[in-house]
Formats: structure tokens, sequence, C-alpha cells
């Protein structure tokens, strides 16, 4: 990083990227393009970024799932989206950053419970909001008959 | 030998339900583990249910200690999806009713840790105070706990006579500095149950993202009003208080500095309220398609909205709340590991939780 950089084209350098940052909607955005999620997580923590959270979107049809992955740096919030395939219940898969960054935990968990997002390399029992329950019955319509329980 | 004892999920120390398991040897806590889900109502999903007038009043209904807030997040959300900008005047109705509603946050926490403490008479003295500030909330809105205030384009009601209002403020801030304040800050009871109880020192706040008082408490020098400044926030002064020692202390005394901070800003936003509309014309909001966030301070820390729209429908595609005690609670293991397990309820309390929040 050299003396006249911006925050934002700091973090571009860290993570090799040329993608513009887009600035809508309250948040400074980046594709991340080919960048997995675990090197993201490291750049965020090189940087001293705090986390804020991870919004989970469902895609019409079977586009699968849209993640973004929220961190604060200085006030400036940061979003990076993810896209995962989700045709399947087994097929919405993302690494978890969960040894990198505690503070993810619950939200992993949460969205795993919510819409069946399985997070690689973590643990989840039991479940954190719904213990007991069908996994994915709060927002993911594939269940559909765990839906219509709420 | 080692033994699991639960706290909760209904329990006298706890304000609403969640569970701690607690691994004890002897008095102290070796471990513990966290058990939320029992306020669980699954609000993100009925909001998708719901039309841009009616998920005002729905997510209202997320917390009702700090409920003017979520709908103030969610609107600053909705009108970056509608492209209105709140008229002056209703931006500063916004800080007043912020401040406000941290005030009357502060003062019940500090009534609730005062009973913890054993402190049954300042207990009484904050609800006593608490009261005050409702009133002013009542004067204000015509209710005591779901406001109403936030609109898309502004606020609903307007504040006649700021000088009656500034009144109330001032005799407030009074009372908070004669009585609250030095017994809080200056008494061996609260000191003898406070310092040094339940440290999260400035590395573990920061690995574990915490917010709010609990992060400021911890030597974090984070809040949204000064970082990412909305509503009025930009035209005020205040200070934003910082104590190092990670301690239940810490964070009382960050509360007890906060309220004083709150009157300041009062202060400022009633006397300079400018003259103007309470919100923009019309009824019918031209939504975009796409997404827009909006963060705010809370008073137990930021709370983030996103919110998801389609154009031409009358329901949002997507709410998602973040709320400061989803991000501080996991924190409570680390605060109560190698402590007394008597100092466990006031160690959970000194994060001012809030499950229902939590839950949604």
């Amino acid at each position: 990083m050299t003396a006249t950089m911006t925050p934002l084209e700091a973090i571009s350098e860290k993570l090799h990227t040329t993608e513009p940052w887009v600035d809508t909607g309250g948040v400074h955005w980046l594709s991340p393009g080919e960048l997995k999620v675990r090197d993201l997580a490291k750049a965020m923590n090189e940087l001293r970024a705090r986390f804020v959270t991870i919004t989970a979107y469902q895609l019409p049809g079977e586009q699968g799932f849209r993640l973004e992955y929220h961190w604060d740096l200085d006030g400036c919030l940061l979003g990076f989206p993810f896209l995962l395939a989700g045709d399947s219940l087994e097929s919405a898969k993302i690494d978890s950053i969960y040894d990198l960054c505690e503070a993810v935990d619950w939200i992993e968990r949460e969205i795993h419970e919510g819409f069946g997002i399985h997070f690689s390399g973590r643990a989840y029992e039991p479940l954190l909001l719904r213990q007991g329950d069908t996994m994915g019955v709060n927002l993911r319509d594939v269940v559909a008959a765990g839906k219509e329980k709420i | 030998m080692s033994y699991k004892i639960p706290m909760g999920p209904y329990h006298p120390a706890l304000e609403e339900p969640y569970k701690l398991d607690l691994i004890c040897e002897g008095e102290t806590v070796q471990d513990a583990k966290l058990h939320i889900g029992f306020n669980f109502r699954g609000i993100e999903h009925l909001a998708e249910t719901r039309n841009y007038i009616q998920v005002i009043a729905l997510m209202e209904r997320v917390c009702g200690i700090c409920s003017n807030i979520h709908t103030l997040t969610l609107c600053q959300a909705m009108e970056g999806l509608t492209g209105l900008t709140p008229p002056p005047r209703a931006l500063y109705i916004r800080t007043i009713m912020a401040e406000l509603e941290r005030l009357h946050s502060h003062v019940l926490w500090a009534g609730i840790a005062a009973k913890l403490m054993g402190f049954k008479t300042m207990f009484m003295t904050c609800f006593e105070l608490r009261e005050k500030v409702m009133d002013v909330l009542q004067a204000i809105s015509g209710n005591r706990v779901n406001y109403s205030m936030n609109r898309i384009g502004g606020v609903n009601r307007d504040i006649d006579d700021p000088n009656a209002i500034l009144k109330m403020v001032e005799a407030l801030e009074l009372e908070m500095a004669r009585t609250v304040i030095p017994i809080f800050t200056t008494s061996s009871t609260a000191r003898s149950r406070c310092a040094g109880i339940g440290v999260l020192s400035t590395e573990k706040a920061i690995s574990c993202g915490v917010v709010g008082p609990v992060a400021r408490a911890s030597g974090l020098p984070q809040d949204i009003r000064r970082a990412a400044p909305y509503a009025a926030y930009k035209e005020m002064e205040f200070d934003v208080p910082v104590q190092p020692a990670g301690d239940v202390r810490a964070r009382l005394l960050v509360r007890a500095l906060e309220i004083m901070e709150s009157c300041k800003i009062l202060r400022q936003a009633l006397a300079k309220l400018p003259p103007g509309e309470i919100h923009t014309e019309g009824e019918k909001f031209p939504f975009m398609t796409g997404t827009a966030t909006s963060r705010v301070e809370a008073p137990r820390g930021e709370v983030m909205y996103s919110v998801s729209w389609k154009e031409g429908s009358r329901n949002p595609a997507r709410v998602h709340v973040r709320t400061p005690t989803f991000a501080v609670m996991p924190a409570i293991r680390w605060m109560v590991v190698g402590q007394r397990l008597a100092d466990t309820p006031l160690i959970q309390a000194s994060i001012d939780p809030c499950y229902s929040c939590t839950d949604r």
C-alpha cells in the first residue's frame, strides 16, 4: 500500500483484483470474481476490517443463491457478493470462514438453517434458532412442506 | 469435579428467554454454551408478505425497547430504493427520537444492572427516571413503546413545542448528573461488583466483532453516528465515550457517559430544529429494483438492514436484519470463563442483551 492509495484501492491491491468498486445502496461493492471467500476473509483480517454480516438471497428458479459478505472498514461498509449454485439442496455450499473470523459463527449457522446452504469445514449442531426443527424451513421455498408448518 | 448448571431459558436473572449452559469447576465457570431461538418469530420471512406500509409496522415490533431504531433503519434503506430524501426537519426529529430512545434504553439497563448488583433503591430511582423519558416520548409520539414516528421520506408527527421538550430534557439531565451517574461511577457497591469482572479484551472484542457500548468499553472507538453519520448527526457535536478496561464497570461507565452525551445531542437538536415539512409529498413510492443497506447506532450498537425490492412490487423481496445483540451475545462465553458463578447474571446483563431482537 502506498501513501496516496485510498482504502478501497488498498483492498483491491491486497486482493489482486482490477475489478471496479461500485458505490450503490449504501455499500461499496466489489465483485470477487475468481477470489475464494477464505482468501477474502484473510485479507479483511490483515486490514483489521470488522465483520458485519452475511445476507443470503434466494435467486429465482434454480439459479441458486447470492451470499453478500459485509465488512466495515473505518465506517465504510464493504460488500462482496458470492453466487452459489442451488439446483439441489446438496449443491448449495461455500467454504466456512469460521476458523478465520470468529464473528461469523451465528450468521453462518442461521443461514444454514434458513436456506439449507452448507458452509464446508465446520460443525453446526445444535441448530441455532429452531432447535429440533427441520433445516431450511424459514425462507427456502424448496422445502415447501416444511414452510407450511410456520 | 466439573458440573453443568443451566441458566434459563426462564431464570430470575434473565429479562427474556435464552439459555446459558455453564460448565463449572467448584464456583468457577470453565466454559459456557449459549442457546437462543426461544423467541424466534420468522419476522424476516413475514416481511416478504407485507407491503411497504405494513412492513414498517411489522419491523417496529422486532424490539420493544429500540422499536424506533428499527423503523428508522428500514425507512432509510427504503428511501435508498425510492430516491427520496427526507426534509431537514424530519432528519432532526429522527435524531431526537433516536437519542430519547437511547436514553430510556440506557436508564432501563442501569436499573436492571442495579437490581442484579443488589442495589434495589437505585433500581427504583432509574425506573422513576425512565418514566420521565417515556413521558417525553409519549408527548411527542402519543405512544410509549411503538412510536410509529418513521415513514418513507420523513416522519409522521411533528414536534410542535421544542421548548417544552427541552425543559423536560434539562430536568432529566440534572437528575442523571445528580443521582444516577455519581452513584454508578463512585459507589463502592458498584465498584466491588463490577471492577475486573467479565473482562472482554480489546483483541477478543475485535475477533468477536462486537458493537456498541460493549465494543467501546473494550477500547474500540466505533460508533456509526460518527463513522457514517445519518439523520442529522453530522451537525451534532458529541463525544464517543471509550473505556479500555473491558469489564462490567467499563460497560457501566460507557453507558453512563453516553446518557450525558445523548442529553447534549438532544439540547442541540431541539435548539436548532429547522422549520419546514416533516415528510415528502405523496403516499405511493416508486421502488427501484435493487438492494439498499442502512446502518444506525442503536442503544446496543450497530443495526443493519438490507432491503431488496423488485420494481412494480408492493412487497420487499427480502429484508435482512442484523441486530447488535446478535453480534455481541456470542462474546458472553469469553466474558464468563474464569469468573465466579454468582457473577454470571450481572456479566450477561452487562451487554444489555435483547433476545427479542436476536431471534427476530
